[in-house]
């Protein structure tokens, strides 16, 4: 192959370089990998995975190219190799203990009517937040992929295609699939909490 | 099961207008995710105006995205994560 040559730099720069361009991305990084794997300690081994490959690999990045894409590319290329084998089957949601929550004495309260309102505001953002990841969960791994790249990191879809590896016809053919099998799912739970769609 | 995986799009009575509202379909997630062409956005926005399911599917899937990206908890990237990096990185030569 063709030789990486340029400027030859120390260590230090090299080592400052590395941390100025990269670990910006740790935050979506890890992110990334907690809802690949759905286990904090596997999240853990599989950034620091990324960022040592990716260190060996610093002299082919381009600076000031797509750091965050170059980035999650390497993680999912990682997860396949490595992670999926032993990855965790997803959780189950219950529903019944959602439910029991939500119909408990303390939900109703002293505080009557008002107060009532104001808690269950609350509590349905992180009803929503809960079931929402409960739903993304329980979508194959590859449909969850294209869910978080898209809708929660905001990759285009020529972004996605590269970080996947695939044409952008399987991104948008992957994107509606996955997001269909999501509705489906939350639909189910809005039924079960009485709300008709 | 397969083909509940499929949208359960409203029919409509006449054959053309069935057609349009595939296309419609079609353009929901270019649409949400700002990656249709002018062209696209602007037949797309002619026809919700005027076509009721499409309006409504659009109003769906526009919540969906937004389920996501505005319920879905992010996690807290532990402390020691950035610095046990820094420090392996820091021993490779």
């Amino acid at each position: 192959m063709s030789e990486q040559t340029g400027k030859q730099l120390s260590k230090e720069e090299k080592d400052a370089r590395f941390e100025a361009e990269l670990l910006p991305v740790l935050d979506p990084l890890y992110n990334f990998a907690y809802r690949l794997t759905l286990d904090e300690d596997d999240a853990n081994d599989l950034v620091q995975e990324t960022y040592l490959k990716a260190y060996r690999f610093f002299d082919y990045f381009e600076q000031g190219t797509n750091a965050k894409a170059w980035l999650f590319r390497i993680l999912k290329n990682s997860f396949i190799n490595e992670f999926r084998k032993k990855s965790k089957q997803p959780a189950k949601v219950d529903y019944s203990e959602v439910e029991g929550y939500y119909n408990s004495d303390d939900v109703e309260g002293e505080g009557g009517v008002a107060s009532t309102t104001d808690m269950r505001t609350e509590s349905v953002q992180d009803l929503i937040g809960d079931e929402v990841a409960s739903a993304l969960n329980a979508l194959p791994v590859d449909f969850r992929t294209v869910i978080i790249l898209c809708d929660l990191e905001g990759f285009t879809y020529e972004e996605m295609a590269k970080i996947l590896d695939i044409p952008i016809g399987t991104v948008r053919s992957r994107l509606h699939r996955a997001r269909n099998s999501l509705k489906e799912k939350l639909e189910k739970y809005a039924k079960s909490m009485g709300y008709n769609s | 099961m397969e083909s509940r995986f499929t949208e359960t799009h409203q029919k409509l009575s006449e054959d053309g207008h069935e057609s349009e509202c595939d296309k419609i379909v079609k353009l929901l997630d270019l649409m949400i995710d700002g990656e249709a062409s002018t062209e696209e956005q602007s037949y797309f926005n002619t026809h919700i105006e005027e076509c009721v399911p499409c309006f409504e599917s659009h109003q769906k899937q526009k919540l969906l995205k937004g389920l996501v990206s505005g319920h879905l908890k992010r996690v807290i990237v532990p402390e020691s994560l950035a610095l046990s990096i820094k420090a392996r990185i820091q021993e490779t030569v």
